[in-house]
């Protein structure tokens, strides 16, 4: 078991041209907030990056951002405030969800992850913002892909590949993202006391309306407390419409209009619990494994039936259940996942539980055929995070 | 630009191989030579070259058939939606099957509860907004091409078109395809949910230009119609005044719908064409669309307003009605016809550039034209600094494509020397294909290229695009060899 820490992007190389030649593996750390999600594996050695860190270049006007891969993700957004600019996928701080401090990952770790936020609603997921990059390959090569502009097609667009990999196609080394102004202000709207089925159907009508969402989530009775969000009854429809103040009146108006009939509250600390619904809070504090589950929309009631978590809340007008079920629901829930045209994701558990049951659904043999091509075209030892993903990738 | 020879073993198989597919497809072989020449090329119009054979599929199963059979027999395959591509991204190769997409043409499910369209690929992009639209819906990606462009095609290169500067390209409004891969197995990739379950293979197949695999069926999600759609018209005297504009309208924090340019001699082109009533005598005109609810549309037109005053424009207008925003649309979307009329021939360039380099990079391209001694013309998708200058050129003059090519390059080194990129939207195809190390390193194509091995190791589809050298798949050990052969032995390298 060795631990090598790099100072910068050299060592970086000469840390994989050295691992390549061992033929030795290793687990990629940053500041290691993430270890616990994904695959378990047996990695005896680790390779810490955080030193890959600052911001290299934030042309606001261009809205565009470069950082080092392990720039703290709490010094990009504190830089794009000042600018009142945000990043659109919203990324949320799974951290303490995991034991490990808040706020405290890094960029390259929130990509990595795919670790998208309420607003992914609205700007799309982290791969929709990742414009270019810069990378080690498991070669020992620096290669860059993509490039600094929004609309770009020249060449594949391995950007998004390396989003959601689990740092099993390579160490990212600079990442370039575009950027969002932030609207001046927000609103939560909380509709109380609504069922799972009626719930979710509102949900879908605000998020099929033009008014631009940018959070849509649901909270049933049983996850409500840690949100504080007072007495829900059965359960809580939160929605959040953006603008300037004049802009955002004539949203809420507008939501008050489709929802006629409905009470429709503001909630005084919304950014805060959409943050937290990001961060999956409603499970904080308690121990038990973690599902998540992505699925259409429309199926988002019926798979929470079918599921039947004691604690469970949906973000995304339902396109992302958080179950509390054990692991050992693995066959349960992917049953119903793929009945629904989706996938499960065993999102928290022991390291046993994420070596003997797959951490991310199983893929057809094709694909999966396909998945160990894409892996070994960016890393043919298999020295990147093996095994982090699927057993072998 | 120097193609590869074709294979003269597969040339000589022509009959047996002709044999081969019309035991897949009971119809739709075309084999004689006027048939062919009906798919002998796409919009990148200077390069022209029938296919050995080409075949019309109707269902997946029979795309699946006829990659099997390519693969076993060793031959290229290109593949083909509605040919509008304008980086030849479709160009048939004389050794080549040709697979062309227009029959499947189904709209397979509109699924309004989770705002999504399933549809084969030879549905056309505008068809897909037609189906929605009843029902308040629309599809953002909308090329100019859009009334022929076909979905799988626009998969193929990630399309954008005017409205993408808020709403995004292709792959941002790509939930999932089904691919068929080279030997025929097809895999789904996405679907209808917002994250993808392993890798992101989705992402890196839109805007693979074909060479990845073959889409048979697309989910594309569809956006609900805002209230309010408002379009303003600001006139400059000045062109590098414009450019300006634009990059204080996205400095100032405002992401309008679309935000384009056009130049003097594109408004007089399609003034004299389709009269949607652009000021004659402007060097450079912007069309901005603002859409939201009223209050944030009327903010967003207020502050533009000031912008563009303060950046130098004389004239600012809203369209007064529905009907005359669509004519200044309709100018917009006539530019490539209308400036067709000027010149026997055009190339479209298509490098962007960040926002900020409009005025300095506009007025170098003035210079670059005089050196070349070729006229040219702007109209872009200002908003993302997407450029599209035409040169115009006639292909009979002895040396004028090479000429106008050679303006070209230089405009697209001038793109990426300022930081920008290739391609925007039309694909690197064949005509950019040798510019790539402008942009990308050799290790930076290698990586690339072996992510087109992991899909498609022996580069039978659509080879001889993208890239500029084909390397073979042998660092994994995926080199395939026919008949002791390696893949293109003939094949230049650049």
């Amino acid at each position: 078991m060795a631990h090598f820490a790099i100072a910068d992007e050299t060592q970086l190389v000469e840390a994989v041209r050295a691992a390549r030649e061992a033929r030795a593996p290793f687990e990629i750390v940053g500041r290691g907030t993430k270890r616990a999600y994904g695959r378990a594996t047996s990695i005896a050695n680790t390779l810490d990056v955080s030193a890959l860190s600052g911001i290299l270049a934030y042309e606001h006007d261009e809205l565009v951002i470069t950082a080092r891969a392990a720039t703290p993700l709490s010094e990009i957004e504190a830089l794009l405030n000042q600018r009142q600019q945000r990043l659109g996928f919203d990324p949320a701080d799974w951290g303490p969800l995991f034991g490990e401090r808040a706020n405290a990952g890094t960029i390259g770790g929130a990509l990595s992850a795919n670790t998208d936020g309420p607003a992914r609603l609205r700007f799309g997921a982290a791969r929709d913002h990742l414009l270019g990059y810069r990378a080690v390959n498991g070669l020992g090569e620096v290669y860059k892909a993509g490039g600094r502009v929004v609309k770009n097609v020249t060449g594949f667009d391995l950007s998004k590949l390396m989003c959601g990999a689990m740092g099993t196609l390579g160490v990212l080394t600079e990442v370039t993202l575009r950027v969002y102004p932030r609207a001046p202000e927000s609103a939560t709207l909380i509709v109380r006391d609504v069922g799972t089925e009626d719930g979710f159907a509102l949900l879908r009508r605000v998020w099929s309306s033009p008014f631009e969402p940018t959070g849509l989530a649901y909270i049933p009775d049983c996850a409500a407390k840690p949100f504080a969000l007072g007495d829900c009854g059965q359960g809580a429809a939160l929605m959040r419409v953006e603008g300037a103040a004049e802009p955002l009146k004539e949203k809420i108006a507008a939501l008050r209009t489709l929802l006629k009939g409905r009470a429709l509250d503001r909630v005084d600390n919304g950014e805060a619990i959409l943050a937290q619904i990001g961060a999956g809070a409603a499970f904080l504090g308690r121990d038990g494994d973690i599902w998540r589950l992505s699925v259409p929309q429309a199926s988002a009631a019926s798979c929470v039936e079918r599921a039947n978590a004691p604690i469970w809340f949906a973000d995304w007008a339902g396109g992302l259940l958080w179950l509390g079920l054990p692991a050992t629901s693995a066959t349960a829930l992917r049953a119903i996942g793929a009945r629904a045209g989706g996938h499960a994701t065993l999102f928290r558990a022991s390291a046993e539980s994420r070596a003997s049951v797959p951490v991310f659904q199983s893929e057809s043999a094709a694909h999966a055929t396909l998945t160990k091509s894409v892996k070994a075209a960016f890393d043919p030892l298999a020295l990147f995070n093996p095994g982090r993903m699927f057993e072998g990738v | 630009m120097l193609f590869a020879p074709p294979d003269p073993d597969i040339l000589a198989r022509r009959g047996k191989i002709l044999a081969g597919l019309r035991g897949i497809l009971s119809d739709g072989v075309v084999s004689e030579p006027a048939g062919l020449a009906a798919f002998d090329g796409d919009a990148l119009t200077a390069y022209r070259q029938a296919p050995l054979a080409c075949v019309l599929p109707r269902t997946r199963d029979e795309v699946s058939a006829l990659l099997r059979f390519a693969s076993a027999e060793g031959i290229p395959v290109i593949p083909r939606g509605a040919g509008t591509s304008l980086s030849g991204g479709a160009l048939p190769r004389a050794d080549a099957i040709l697979i062309g997409l227009g029959r499947m043409n189904r709209i397979v499910e509109i699924d309004l509860e989770n705002r999504c369209v399933v549809a084969e690929p030879g549905v056309t992009n505008l068809a897909i907004g037609r189906a929605v639209e009843k029902d308040g819906f629309y599809y953002a990606p909308d090329p100019s091409s859009q009334i022929a462009c076909t979905v799988g095609g626009n998969v193929a290169e990630n399309s954008g078109g005017i409205h993408c500067l808020k709403y995004g390209i292709t792959t941002n409004n790509l939930l999932g395809v089904e691919l068929a891969l080279p030997g025929g197995e097809r895999v789904q990739l996405g679907g209808k949910t917002m994250q993808p379950g392993g890798l992101d293979l989705l992402g890196v197949v839109a805007g693979s230009e074909g060479l990845l695999g073959i889409v048979v069926e697309a989910t594309l999600r569809i956006l609900p119609k805002p209230p309010v759609t408002r379009t303003v018209m600001a006139a400059f005297r000045d062109v590098p005044c414009a450019g300006l504009c634009v990059a204080n309208v996205i400095a100032a924090g405002i992401i309008p719908a679309a935000m384009e340019f056009m130049d003097r001699r594109c408004i007089d082109a399609v003034e004299d064409y389709c009269r949607p009533g652009y000021p004659r005598g402007a060097e450079g005109i912007l069309l901005i669309e603002l859409d939201g609810v009223e209050a944030e549309v009327t903010d967003a037109v207020a502050q533009i307003e000031d912008i563009a005053r303060a950046a130098g424009a004389y004239e600012f207008r809203a369209a007064a009605d529905e009907a005359e925003r669509a004519r200044l649309w309709a100018g917009r979307k006539a530019a490539f016809p209308a400036m067709g009329r000027l010149a026997p021939d055009m190339l479209c360039m298509d490098g962007t550039i960040p926002r900020g380099k409009l005025p300095e990079v506009l007025a170098r391209m003035a210079e670059l034209s005089e050196r070349h001694g070729l006229g040219f013309c702007n109209v872009f998708h200002a908003g993302d600094g997407n450029l599209h200058p035409l040169i115009i050129f006639d292909v009979m003059k002895p040396g004028e494509l090479a000429r106008a090519e050679e303006f070209g390059a230089e405009i697209l080194k001038l793109c990426v020397d300022v930081g920008g990129v290739l391609t925007g939207e039309h694909g690197v195809g064949v005509e950019k294909r040798d510019l790539m190390p402008l942009m990308f390193s050799d290790t930076d194509l290698a990586q690339q290229g072996r992510v087109k091995c992991a899909f498609d190791s022996a580069s039978l589809l659509n080879p001889g695009k993208v890239f500029p050298m084909l390397s073979a798949c042998v660092e994994q050990g995926h080199m395939h060899v026919t008949g002791g052969r390696v893949p293109y032995p003939n094949l230049p390298r650049f």
